[in-house]
């Protein structure tokens, strides 16, 4: 490629005006170890503080520089800030391809393969988890190839309920997907908003349509989608019925009123306060849940059709990378290491947060806990083989284009065929892309 | 505009050039230059972002007209025209021309106050309409059910059919003040026998509007038209702060398409593609509002 | 003829309901952001409290308020040289350069963004507020010199000869004779390349990564994602990034309406 002509009178220019010279990082024993981070929320915050506080007075000299963001927020600014000589040096990177598939592709994530041998991370994780965090070094095989990241925290989609409103009413966990419906029409006629939801996000809806497709597909069918591999397509059976259930929903009115025009937290919100009996989000939400509020909590699985063992949208949580460019590659290692230690996993589970690493031998599950309820979902689908995907990992642009189908869907501007035809476009227009 | 400017004797021709230079410059190297590589970047097709590219003619430009989500986001755009443009226009015409002959005192404060909109970021303007238009605790709904008309309360935003029209009209409240003032200054400056005279013969007010106001008006139309459209077609950080193109590309527009796949999906070439064929747009339209004015100001005087 | 008060009555009517209006989300905000979440804390100002610490709007502001005071006092320092330089003094090919700049107030920033981005990352200069100072400045010439040059040509010619005649050179013109005069037409460009740039909003999403580097209206937009159930919060927030262009112009109201109609009659 020829050198872009108007690059060179543009830095000439700029140096002329004297406006300024790259900052040089002047050398020293002290180190600042720079972090993005996307624990926002008061409870995971706090967490994070503590462990590297920790890390700091077992490392003196090395201080951690830390950042915060809403993960939306770190989308967006990551890509370009790796992409700085002075950027993070650790850094919270989705999984996926929009995400860590890009950044592998533009070659700005370091491979961890080295230090996962030397940390034995591969014996702390599952293999089949941390494929999902590996990408072939071109970016363009998903689910294989070099580690690029580490998850501190594990995740699981499922059903919180709010156990004052179901002991009011009798109501049971229920066992069964039918048992599942028959218990959200019971809520409906008592005139209690079923599922508490908000769609103008986006993003959330993808996890509510997929935990339903979820208790339809196979394993293979899951994995060969998201990694895109088999030829595989969305256009099948299984996924019109989970929309068309999703879409019953909807037209049997269980979601909170007007839910098209509210959020994400502002449905959390209204959950917390009791106004409504049910909610489908990940495990992430649990340490929201146990402060601020005078209701109780409690966490099932999305139960599944009586002749299947059904999967659960699941994972690891955001995992840790590191710049490619980094010169601190070592202690940023070293830091992550501490981020999945044993240390770290006992301060995730008393924030009520499930860690992806195992619980410490000596910590005591407190039965009847929300944080035992999503611990046993997670521990039941990571031992059963049963941990599904985000769907939306898929291709660079699925999740924009799922938010779109799904938000055209839940307010009846498309139906479920027109939903399937435009998903499987998407993803086969991407096929090509791959090899 | 001619260049009456002389030369003093013995003065360097380059003199008007020196006095010049550093604001061409800076405009040069920050701004056109800048202006020129995307022009030129929409020819190519890159693998990744820090890798080589190749030239390949129009084959962005092809792709770009086959792209419906780009189509429907411009017609977002023209959609915005009524908005940002048409609406704010023709409410400060209707306003400038009821409050035209009439002294009113306290005129300074009210067209102070009407301005203020327009000062505002629209990121800030963003953050109170969404709070607005909230389906529990914005302004909006809470007054229909005190009207008791709970039926028309809603998702204004997360509506299909008004999410647009709902941002739309965050923007027309922005713009109008911008529309008034102009207006209202226009006015001031025609002759007052203009109108004594039409009195005379007996045209109403819509005739004298017709006749004698608008076109008055016609320099201020102009600048109010040209500003107000170019403002509908570049809009971004109003609907970054409202919708974000939500719900299902209803309020997708050019530019947060262009910041999309530039800085999320990574194609600075598709993306300079889209923004280099907005940048015509709004190029022609700007020429044209210019040209018709030109032409009916002659007409007109 | 004075027109009695009881003639004006729909006129103020109108008006008032117009002012209901344009008030409503601003009076809306303002009452929102005095909300005490937690009575008994900070008072009435908690919300702003927190904003500003906690939602580190402290800091927004004081990169707002560096970004915008540079680009406003060289824009506008520039353009007055060059719109001297169009209006007043002859310029060999300036039926070529004039269009030139005019294409510069047209274009949309999105034309220039992605190589802008580029090449200030090549440079290193991505995540400073340079990126966000010099094409702010670029850009802001473009219609500096629209701005002045117009108004300048609005000058008599007499004015510039007499001076010439008593032996000032062509910067003792400039800024003995015309500057004097062409104060509200500079004011009022102070006036409007300093909102601009402070409201700028896409350059700073773009350029800058770092938290600690944001412009207020970025910092707001991201604060709305993380605090988006508070609006109380969210509120003050809105009032910090408000304030100072709000201000600014209610202190120069009077010469900017004025300035702004002229000058854009004659642009």
């Amino acid at each position: 490629m020829k050198k872009k002509p108007f690059l060179i009178i543009f830095l000439l220019a700029t140096i002329i005006l004297g406006a300024c010279q790259p900052k040089q990082s002047t050398p020293s024993e002290k180190q600042t170890l720079v972090v993005w981070d996307q624990f926002y929320r008061d409870e995971e915050s706090k967490v994070i503080d503590q462990l590297n506080a920790e890390f700091e007075a077992k490392h003196p000299g090395v201080s951690i520089q830390r950042e915060v963001k809403v993960l939306e927020d770190l989308s967006l600014t990551v890509k370009l800030a790796l992409a700085n000589e002075d950027g993070p040096d650790v850094a919270q990177v989705n999984q996926g391809r929009v995400d860590m598939g890009a950044l592998v592709k533009d070659g700005l994530l370091l491979s961890l393969d080295d230090y996962a041998k030397q940390y034995k991370w591969n014996e702390r994780f599952p293999g089949t988890l941390l494929a999902r965090n590996s990408f072939s070094e071109d970016g363009k095989q998903f689910g294989t190839g070099h580690i690029y990241g580490v998850s501190p925290t594990a995740e699981v989609v499922g059903v919180y309920y709010n156990k004052s409103i179901f002991a009011q009413h009798g109501w049971a966990v229920p066992t069964s997907f039918d048992e599942f419906l028959d218990l959200l029409a019971k809520i409906y006629e008592v005139g209690i908003v079923p599922i508490s939801f908000g769609s103008l996000d986006g993003w959330n809806a993808i996890h509510l349509f997929s935990a339903i497709q979820h208790l339809h597909v196979s394993r293979e069918y899951i994995d060969d989608f998201v990694y895109s591999r088999n030829d595989v397509s969305f256009d099948t059976e299984f996924n019109l019925k989970a929309l068309y259930q999703f879409y019953d929903w909807v037209k049997l009115d269980y979601f909170t009123p007007n839910f098209q025009g509210i959020g994400y937290d502002a449905s959390n919100e209204s959950f917390k306060k009791g106004e409504a009996a049910l909610t489908i989000t990940g495990s992430w939400l649990a340490p929201e849940l146990l402060t601020g509020t005078d209701q109780t909590f409690g966490f099932f699985l999305l139960p599944g059709y009586e002749e299947q063992q059904a999967l659960a949208i699941g994972g690891l949580g955001i995992p840790f990378s590191i710049r490619a460019t980094t010169e601190k590659k070592d202690l940023a290692a070293e830091y992550i290491d501490w981020m999945v230690s044993e240390r770290a996993a006992e301060l995730w589970a008393d924030a009520g947060m499930v860690p992806a690493m195992p619980l410490p031998k000596k910590y005591k599950l407190q039965n009847d806990t929300l944080f035992a309820d999503t611990v046993e979902a997670w521990q039941h689908i990571n031992a059963n083989n049963l941990v599904g995907h985000y769907i939306d990992w898929a291709t660079p642009t699925m999740y924009d284009r799922l938010v779109f189908w799904l938000q055209r869907l839940l307010s009846f501007v498309s139906t479920p065929e027109e939903f399937i035809i435009g998903i499987s476009q998407e993803y086969e227009d991407w096929k090509p892309y791959q090899q | 505009m001619q260049n009456k400017a002389k030369r003093y004797p013995g003065e360097s021709k380059w003199k008007g050039l020196l006095y010049l230079l550093p604001a061409l410059l800076l405009y040069l190297i920050f701004t056109f230059l800048p202006i020129l590589e995307t022009i030129r970047s929409s020819f190519f097709q890159a693998e990744s972002l820090y890798g080589a590219r190749s030239f390949v003619w129009f084959q962005n430009y092809i792709k770009l007209f086959q792209d419906s989500q780009f189509l429907s986001a411009l017609r977002n755009n023209f959609v915005f025209i009524f908005f940002y443009s048409f609406l704010p226009i023709s409410f400060g015409l209707f306003l400038a021309s009821f409050l035209a002959r009439v002294r009113v005192p306290g005129m300074r404060l009210f067209r102070t106050l009407y301005f203020i909109p327009q000062v505002l970021s629209m990121v800030v303007v963003g953050v109170m309409w969404r709070w607005m238009y909230d389906p529990n605790i914005g302004p909006i709904n809470v007054f229909l059910r005190w009207l008791g008309l709970e039926q028309f309360a809603q998702a204004w935003l997360g509506s299909f059919t008004f999410a647009l029209p709902a941002v739309g009209m965050a923007a027309a409240w922005v713009q109008y003040g911008f529309c008034m003032v102009l207006f209202l200054s226009g006015i001031q400056r025609i002759p007052e026998e203009l109108y004594e005279a039409t009195s005379l013969d007996g045209a109403n007010a819509f005739r004298q509007f017709w006749h004698v106001t608008l076109p008055g008006l016609i320099p201020e139309l102009s600048v109010a038209l040209m500003t107000t459209i170019i403002a509908a077609l570049r809009v971004f950080d109003l609907v970054f702060a409202m919708t974000k193109g939500a719900p299902g590309g209803s309020t997708e527009v050019t530019g947060l398409l262009i910041y999309r796949w530039a800085f999320e999906l990574n194609n600075h070439s598709y993306a300079a593609t889209m923004a280099t064929v907005l940048t015509l747009i709004i190029l022609l339209i700007s020429l044209v509002i210019r040209r018709v004015f030109k032409q009916s100001e002659k007409g007109a005087l | 003829m004075k027109p009695t008060f009881r003639k004006l009555i729909p006129h103020y009517l109108l008006l008032c309901l117009v002012l209901f209006f344009v008030l409503l989300p601003l009076w809306g905000m303002l009452s929102k952001a005095f909300e005490n979440p937690d009575p008994g804390s900070f008072g009435a100002l908690a919300n702003f409290k927190r904003a500003w610490t906690v939602g580190k709007f402290g800091l927004f502001f004081k990169n707002s308020l560096i970004v915008a005071l540079i680009v406003t006092a060289i824009s506008v320092l520039l353009s007055i040289l060059s719109g001297y330089a169009f209006g007043k003094l002859s310029v060999s090919g300036k039926s070529l350069l004039f269009p030139l700049i005019l294409l510069g107030y047209m274009v949309p920033f999105d034309a220039a963004i992605i190589p802008l981005y580029n090449w200030m990352r090549s440079l290193g200069l991505t995540d400073t507020l340079w990126a966000l100072i010099l094409p702010q400045i670029g850009l802001s010439v473009s219609f500096g010199t629209l701005w002045m040059s117009s108004y300048f040509e609005s000058l008599p010619d007499e004015l510039v000869d007499q001076a010439t005649i008593d032996g000032c050179s062509r910067w003792q013109v400039l800024w003995k004779v015309l500057m004097p005069i062409a104060r509200p037409a500079s004011s009022t460009l102070i006036v409007l390349i300093f909102m601009w740039t402070w409201n700028e909003f896409l350059l700073a999403l773009v350029m800058i990564q770092k938290e600690s580097l944001r412009t207020l209206p970025v910092g707001l937009a991201f604060f709305q994602g993380r605090y988006s159930a508070n609006i109380p919060l969210m509120a003050a927030g809105a009032i910090i990034v408000a304030l100072p262009t709000l201000l600014l112009y209610i202190f120069f109201q009077k010469q900017f309406l004025q300035g702004l109609s002229s000058g854009a009659i004659k642009g």
